[in-house]
Order: structure tokens, then C-alpha cells, then sequence
């Protein structure tokens, strides 16, 4: 199968998961007690005020209806406007963003530069001290909510060693948040944390596994040197597995930047996120979801490609 | 290509003396090796055999320096004089590649599936000289071409998994020969590979040896093998060397006792004309099939990836006879037996069972037509489930089939079937991993036979098992058949086996059938070059014959080209 014809089957299904997702998440919209007139109206609204917000919002139409009708609005990149904010979700969104990206991309990319070869090297150096010391630091590292890691972080760098500050740097662009790097220490640091913690496991199992194949024997008694033999062969055979991981792994990054934000107070989409889950902002909270599940997708898409590019078999088709 | 000559007089290449290695295991340890010597003189070969489990593996592991990390080995493994049991890391990868190689039983693994094959045999090379990576790539391409891979050039920068099997094997060797090795230690090299292939390895291992003068050890279950290609055999039985001669001495005088045991065991090819005693596999015929292939077609896949895995094939089998499906590996004989078991819908043509066609029959109806037929596969670990225990594997059918019966009439059941394959009752509560390759193979016929079934379908069921294994296993099915009557669809890569086993013959290649006959006839006096060619290819046990056959499928193979 050419690349071409990959691609365009992969975008495709992308589009279709993503489909699939508004649905889902129009459908548990619906079905929440009162719907979103309760939440923005208040207790107290009147059954009249609430039947006019309805008709106001469209919302008193059949359920496919309105789901076509998002779905036009979608299409021509109106995701609707917050109903607290006064803005639209679009503008939220696209001011946002960029700097969750840059807060997840960092943190991803710290966490696996630490990942691989920690989980490397804990695989060389099975059931040996430095193995067993990393496993405990992992799965404690794994079992530490985000948030009391971020205050453990706030608590020891920020207030005991005043290092960096505790405070995300604030600004509405990017360049005013990446004018102060110190200020994204400490939430990089929190992020990556847990990812360090999964993808050392990851990386070791896979290298482990890789160590025991047969390949490994031929060019030991090929006169190739441990070293070479870690770094030329079983490296790269390592990592496709841990690849595939990571395009999975996109969600749980975001998931991980909603508490990180409110946390640091960082601008990002994760604030925003809760901050319109606390006050039942629909159309910001569906933007987000929306906004995170092409994420999810885009992710595992960059891993499949990713993947094709380290491990020719994948293109190859069957072996 | 002359062949090689006499072992010649010299300091030997590989001295093993007194070489123990034992394993230290959860349970204590494990002696695999016991007091074993032997030595290799350069130009010699030295044939390792033994059973599963005898350590001749271990041995030729143990003289590489690459035993698993929970072995230790004691004694002395010398090359070219120096040392390599204890040696040093450094010491060991000076040696491997350069003085001495290895060649891996199984291609499919044996290679980084990720790099280019060129760069894997280049690899080797620069390990040990200093030459640029450009030059090191040209030799490698020179490596390839030697081994006989078409194309060398092109097929360099090709990934393993793009080469077939037997070439991928012909990769590892140019790495083994990347140096010009003294020794090269050969951990049966062909026991993964198809009867044809094996043939051409075997002769390409024999020149690369004559060409260089290298000492080969060559560990191998296959007398066939050592007949073919040894000048002397070392015979392994649990961990020591029990016989040890010149290979027409061993394989035709054998002193020790285990050795001729083991060589009555092996299942002998008969090349000579055609035995009018031997069933003709007519008897049956004129009674109705129990299974019946029309004209079937299967195909795997869909548009341009499609792959015609059977193409137009009829097969009957009738009641109480057994059908041989033999042909290499990718002929279709497996799909062909899936069919059979209703497994593989056909894309084309009918299947009949017991007389209904199988598309026309309703689950239900289905469900007991299938009851009709037993199974025995290859793999004794993996088919036989490791949470039940013996017992619980057998009257699961029972389970299945025959839910009238009440728990006191299946355990009789079990035990009756247990009998029968001559398990001793006391491994019925006992897990499969706890009994021996030989015994778990038992369990699987005992669960296939305990509904008594009217058809018996068998794919490779001894393939994994030693050759004495194999014999009491095949015994027990033709026994169990005369006394129960049942027809037998019998799978194997193996022409010797299917020779003593089947009445009649089907030949497979790239699934379509290329004859078909009573073994007597068919597989001694082949129709097709085909069936010829397969039957010339497998190495009989017995030196001198051999020697004789080798000669004749050379000069046949090198007839019509020249």
C-alpha cells in the first residue's frame, strides 16, 4: 500500500472517530438533570424563563435537529459562544491553546528524554540496586496525584529553596508566557512526572523483551559489543512499542494539564476547561472536549506515522 | 564442489575438555552438561547429536561463550588455543566473528528485524577490521552474492522480513563467513527450513567449509543431516557424550546401545522400487468418504493483496485409511486440513462430512458433524489448555458433545481414553506443563479420540517431538486405528513419516495438487519432478547412501541447466 493511500485512510478514520466523539458528547450533554438552562439560569430560574432560554438557544428542537445544527455551526468553526465569558469558544480556544500545547509538548518531551534511557539502562541493569531504586521511584512518581505533586513541588522549590516561582507565567500570547521560563519549571516538571513514571516501565519491558530475542545472540556471536548491540539494535526495535504507547498517552497528557493549570494558574485550555465545568459552561466545555479528542486522534495518527517510519514491517505489510 | 576430503592431521581448532555447564534454576541446580570432550581439527566436521534435552545445544553455546546468564560453565572450551570458558567480555567478541561463528536454527529470528541485511553482514566485518564503511558494504554485497542471494545489490538494502526463509538463513551464514572463521559452529541450521531448502544450505555450508578449510561442529537431531554432511559424530545422551567415531562407523555400526535405539527410531525413507506388499490404498475405496473435497478454493485476502492459498483441490478420505498431506511450507497442507475441520469456508467448491455438505448444514448440524472428527496439532504446549488439568482437557468434548452424560460416566470416558493412548491414570489430575512433550502429545490424541470420532485430523502432530518420541506416538494412533476404525487426515512436511504411516498420498505445492496415489507407488516411484525433486532432497541416514544420493541430485540439478 502506498503512503499516500495510508494517509488518506488514516485521515479518514480520524474524521469518522472525532464524528463519533461530538456525538457521544452531545448525547451525555443532553442527559445531564436540567440540562445547561438550569446551570446558567440558576435554581431559582422560573419554568417560563427556562422555556424561553430554550427557544433562544435552539434547545427545545428534536435532539438530531440540534445535532445537525452544531454540527453546521462546527463546520463553519463556530463552536458557539460561552455563556458566562461573552466570547466566543473559538477565540477561547485559539487563545489558549498554543500554550497547552507548549506545556504538554514540553512536559512529553522532557518526560520521555528522561524515560528511554532511564528505562534503558534499568533493563541493562536488571534486578540490580539502580533497577529496584527507579521501579520505587516510578510507581511512586505513578501513584502521586498530579496535584499533590505540583503543591510538593510549590512547597519545596518555590518556598523552602526559592528557586522558581510558584506562579505560571501569565500573559494572553505565547511570547509573554515563554519570556519567563523559570515560571515553567515547576509545571513542566509536574507534568512530566507521571510520564517518566509509565514510560520508563514501558521502555524497560520493551527493552528486556528486546534483549531476549534471537537477533541479540546472532550479533553477540557476530563479535558486536554490548554497547553497539544496545544502541544499533535493540534501541530502535525498543521503541516501536513505546511509540505506539505515546499516541494513546495524548489524552491522559491533557487530562494531566487541566490540574497542572489550575495548580500553577496557568492560562491554558485546562483552566479554562475548569473553570466552565464549574460554572456549566456548555459550549466552552464541548469546544474543549471537542479540541482534546482531535488531539487524541491527531496523536495516534503522528504515532502510526512515527511508527512506519522506525519499523519498515509496518509499511511492509505481512512478513 | 568435490567432495570434502578425510579429516585432516592437525592441532584441533575447538579442544573441549572435561566441559561441564549446569543451570541454576528456582528449584536448584540443573547439571545440563556433564564431562564432555571433543575437539574439531580444521576441514573437519563434527556432528553434536542427541535428543531434546541431551545438552548438545548447551555445548555448542558453551564453546561461543553464550550461555544464558544463570549458567555456569567449569572445564576448558579452547579456540585456536585460547581460552573462552571464564574469558572476559573483551576477550570473547575479539574471538566471535573472527575465529569463530555461529549459525542459528531459526532465520525468521535470528536477524534485527529493523536493519538492512547488508548492514547487518557489514556490521561483522567492521567489527574486526578497520575498514571503511563503504568498502565494508561492497564486501558485504561480495558476502551475499557468495551465499547465493539473487541480486545481492539490491536484496543489500532489503529488511529481513522481505527475504524468505531460507534466504534470511543464507544471511546469517555470510555473517558467520564474514571473517573466514576457523570454526563455525552450527546449531541445526536447517531444522526451520523445507526439505529443498535445507538440501541447498546444507550443500552451500559444505563448499563455504571445503573452500576455506573450516572445522565445522554441527548440532543436529537429523541423522539424515549428519549422514549427509559429517566426517565423524559425537552421540549425546542427558549431558554426556556416550559414542564417538567416524560418522560411517556411528550411523552404521553403532556400539553404544542408546545410539541404536535412537537410530531404529528414525523413520527411513525407501528409495527402491515398489513394494507390492504395502497396502495400496484401494481397500477402502467404493465405501463413502468421510470427508470429501470438490474442487475447493480458498483465498486469504481480498484485491491485489490476495493470496490463493488452495486452488482447485479434491481430497477424499474414506472410513479406517490414512491420507498423507505433504508439500513444503506455504503449499496449502494446513489450510487444506482447516477446510476439512470446517474452519476455512471455502471460497470455491464443496466440503462434504460424513456425507452433508457442510455449507447446506445448519450450526446445530454442524455442531455435530464436528463431533465426528478429532484433532491433533502441532504444538503440544500451546493447544492444550494450562489451567486444566489432564483430565479436564480430555472430558471437555464430552462437555461440549455429550451433555446427557452423568459426571461418573465421563470420568469412565476419560479414563477409558487415557487407556488407550497408554497414559498412566495417575497423570489424569496432573497440569499438561508438568508432563513431557511425548505425554502431552498423548493427552491431545486422547481428548481428540474420547468421542470417538469417525475422522481424525493430525497436522504435524510429531513434528515437534524427538524421533523416539515420535514413534511411540504414531504407534499409539495406528493401533488406536486398527481398533477403532477411524479415517485419518494425516499433515506432515515429513516424506518418511507419511511413507510408514499413510496409505495414500496427496502432494501439495502453492495449493494446487500435484499428484496423488497410494504411498507405494507415489512416493516411491514419483510422477512430477516435483514430488521427485522433494523426495531427493531428504537425507537419509545412512552415510554411504546418501553419499550416492547427493551425487545423483547434483548432477540431476546441474543436468538441465548446463
Amino acid at each position: 500500500m502506498s503512503t499516500l493511500m495510508y494517509l488518506a485512510r488514516r485521515v479518514l478514520q480520524a474524521v469518522l472517530v472525532i464524528l463519533i466523539v461530538t456525538v457521544v458528547v452531545f448525547c451525555l450533554l443532553h442527559a445531564l438533570p436540567g440540562g445547561p438552562a438550569r446551570g446558567i439560569l440558576g435554581a431559582q430560574a422560573t419554568a417560563q424563563q427556562i422555556a424561553q432560554f430554550n427557544h433562544e438557544q435552539g434547545l427545545d428542537k428534536p435532539l438530531p435537529a440540534q445535532y445537525l445544527y452544531y454540527l453546521r455551526t462546527l463546520a463553519s468553526g463556530d463552536l458557539g459562544t460561552s455563556y458566562t465569558l461573552n466570547e466566543p469558544v473559538s477565540t477561547l480556544i485559539v487563545q489558549r491553546l498554543p500554550k497547552t500545547l507548549v506545556l504538554t509538548v514540553l512536559s512529553a518531551i522532557v518526560g520521555l528524554l528522561l524515560a528511554i534511557p532511564l528505562g534503558m539502562w534499568q533493563a541493562v541493569r536488571r534486578n540490580k540496586p539502580f533497577d529496584y531504586a527507579i521501579t520505587t521511584l516510578s510507581f511512586v512518581a505513578y501513584a502521586t496525584p498530579v496535584y499533590f505533586l505540583g503543591l510538593l513541588l510549590v512547597l519545596l522549590f518555590s518556598q523552602v529553596l526559592p528557586w522558581f516561582p510558584a506562579q505560571a507565567p501569565q500573559g494572553d500570547t505565547l511570547g509573554q508566557v515563554l519570556s519567563d521560563p523559570a515560571g515553567l519549571v515547576l509545571p513542566v516538571i509536574a507534568g512530566a512526572a507521571s510520564m517518566v513514571a509509565v514510560f520508563s516501565r514501558y521502555m524497560r519491558a520493551a527493552t528486556l523483551e528486546n534483549l531476549s530475542e534471537d537477533y541479540v545472540r546472532t550479533a553477540r556471536a557476530g563479535g558486536t559489543r554490548r554497547r553497539a548491540i544496545l544502541w544499533r539494535h535493540v534501541f530502535r526495535n525498543s521503541l516501536t512499542p513505546v511509540t505506539a504507547m505515546l499516541g494513546y498517552y495524548v489524552p491522559v497528557l491533557f487530562g494531566g494539564a487541566l490540574v497542572v493549570e489550575q495548580l500553577f494558574n496557568y492560562p491554558g485550555m485546562g483552566l479554562l476547561f475548569w473553570s466552565a465545568a464549574q460554572s456549566s459552561d456548555y459550549p466552552v466545555l464541548l469546544g474543549c472536549v471537542l479540541v482534546i479528542s482531535v488531539a487524541t486522534v491527531v496523536g495516534t495518527l503522528l504515532a502510526d506515522i512515527l511508527q512506519r517510519v522506525i519499523d519498515p514491517r509496518v509499511a511492509g505489510g505481512r512478513s | 564442489m568435490s567432495a570434502k576430503g578425510g579429516p585432516e592431521v592437525g592441532a584441533p581448532i575447538l579442544d573441549v575438555t572435561d566441559l561441564g555447564v549446569t543451570f541454576g534454576t528456582d528449584t536448584g541446580d540443573v547439571a545440563a552438561v556433564r564431562g564432555v570432550s571433543l575437539a574439531v581439527r580444521p576441514g573437519e566436521t563434527l556432528a553434536l547429536v542427541g535428543e531434546s534435552g541431551s545438552g548438545k545445544s548447551t555445548v555448542a553455546l558453551a564453546a561461543m561463550g553464550l550461555l544464558p546468564g544463570n549458567a555456569r560453565a567449569s572445564g576448558s572450551a579452547t579456540i585456536a588455543g585460547t581460552e573462552v570458558v571464564g574469558a572476559s567480555d573483551g576477550t570473547l567478541a575479539g574471538l566471535r566473528g573472527r575465529t569463530v561463528s555461529m549459525v542459528f536454527q531459526e532465520p525468521a529470528t535470528a536477524l534485527d528485524p529493523l536493519t538492512r541485511i547488508g548492514s547487518q553482514v557489514a556490521e561483522v566485518i567492521r567489527n574486526h577490521r578497520r575498514v571503511s564503511a563503504a568498502d565494508a558494504r561492497r564486501e558485504a554485497v561480495e558476502l551475499l552474492r557468495r551465499v547465493g542471494i539473487p541480486d545481492p545489490e539490491r536484496r543489500a538494502s532489503a529488511y529481513p522480513f522481505q527475504l524468505s526463509g531460507g534466504q534470511r538463513q543464507r544471511v546469517v551464514i555470510a555473517m558467520a563467513i564474514a571473517n573466514e572463521p576457523a570454526l563455525l559452529i552450527a546449531d541445526e541450521p536447517t531444522t526451520a527450513l523445507d526439505v529443498t531448502v535445507q538440501a541447498e544450505i546444507l550443500d552451500l555450508l559444505r563448499r563455504l567449509a571445503a573452500e576455506s578449510g573450516t572445522g565445522v561442529l554441527l548440532v543436529t537431531h537429523n541423522m539424515g543431516v549428519v549422514a549427509d554432511f559429517a566426517d565423524r559424530v559425537a552421540v549425546m545422551l542427558r549431558g554426556e557424550i556416550v559414542e564417538t567415531g567416524d560418522v560411517e562407523k556411528v550411523l552404521l555400526r553403532p556400539g553404544h546401545e542408546y545410539t541404536r535405539r535412537l537410530l531404529g527410531a528414525v523413520p527411513r525413507l525407501v528409495v527402491d522400487e515398489p513394494d507390492p506388499a504395502h497396502p495400496n490404498g484401494s481397500a477402502a475405496v467404493g465405501t463413502e468418504p468421510v470427508v470429501d473435497l470438490r474442487g475447493v478454493s480458498v483465498v486469504f485476502g481480498r484485491g491485489r493483496r490476495a493470496v490463493r492459498a488452495l486452488d482447485d483441490v479434491s481430497i477424499a478420505v474414506h472410513p479406517g485409511e490414512t491420507v498423507g498431506l505433504v508439500g513444503e511450507s506455504g503449499s496449502g497442507k494446513s489450510t487444506a486440513a482447516r477446510v476439512a475441520l470446517g474452519l476455512v469456508a471455502p471460497s470455491a467448491g464443496t466440503v462434504s462430512l460424513f456425507g452433508t455438505d457442510l455449507r447446506r448444514a445448519r450450526s446445530r448440524a454442524r455442531r455435530a458433524l464436528r463431533a465426528g472428527i478429532g484433532v491433533v496439532l502441532q504444538d503440544p504446549v500451546a493447544s492444550l489448555d494450562a489451567r486444566m488439568s489432564v483430565a479436564q482437557c480430555v472430558a471437555e468434548p464430552l462437555l461440549i458433545h455429550r451433555r446427557g452424560l452423568s459426571a461418573r460416566e465421563r470420568r469412565d470416558r476419560v479414563a477409558d481414553a487415557l487407556e488407550r493412548v497408554r497414559l498412566p491414570r495417575a497423570l489424569a489430575d496432573r497440569a499438561p506443563r508438568e508432563l513431557s512433550g511425548g505425554q502431552r502429545q498423548r493427552v491431545s490424541l486422547a481428548r481428540a479420540l474420547v468421542l470417538e470420532p469417525r475422522l481424525l485430523v493430525a497436522d504435524e502432530p510429531t513434528s515437534a517431538l524427538d524421533v523416539s518420541v515420535q514413534k511411540t506416538v504414531l504407534d499409539v494412533i495406528t493401533d488406536l486405528q486398527g481398533e477403532l476404525g477411524f479415517a485419518c487426515l494425516f499433515v506432515s512436511h515429513d516424506l518418511a513419516v507419511v511413507q510408514q504411516f499413510a496409505q495414500r498420498v496427496v502432494v501439495l505445492r502453492n495449493g494446487r495438487i500435484e499428484e496423488q496415489g497410494s504411498t507405494g507407488s507415489t512416493l516411491r516411484r514419483p510422477e512430477t519432478d516435483y514430488t521427485r525433486r522433494l523426495l531427493a532432497a531428504v537425507p537419509v541416514p545412512d552415510p554411504v547412501l546418501q553419499r550416492q544420493r547427493r551425487a545423483d541430485r547434483l548432477a540431476a540439478s546441474a543436468g538441465p541447466s548446463a
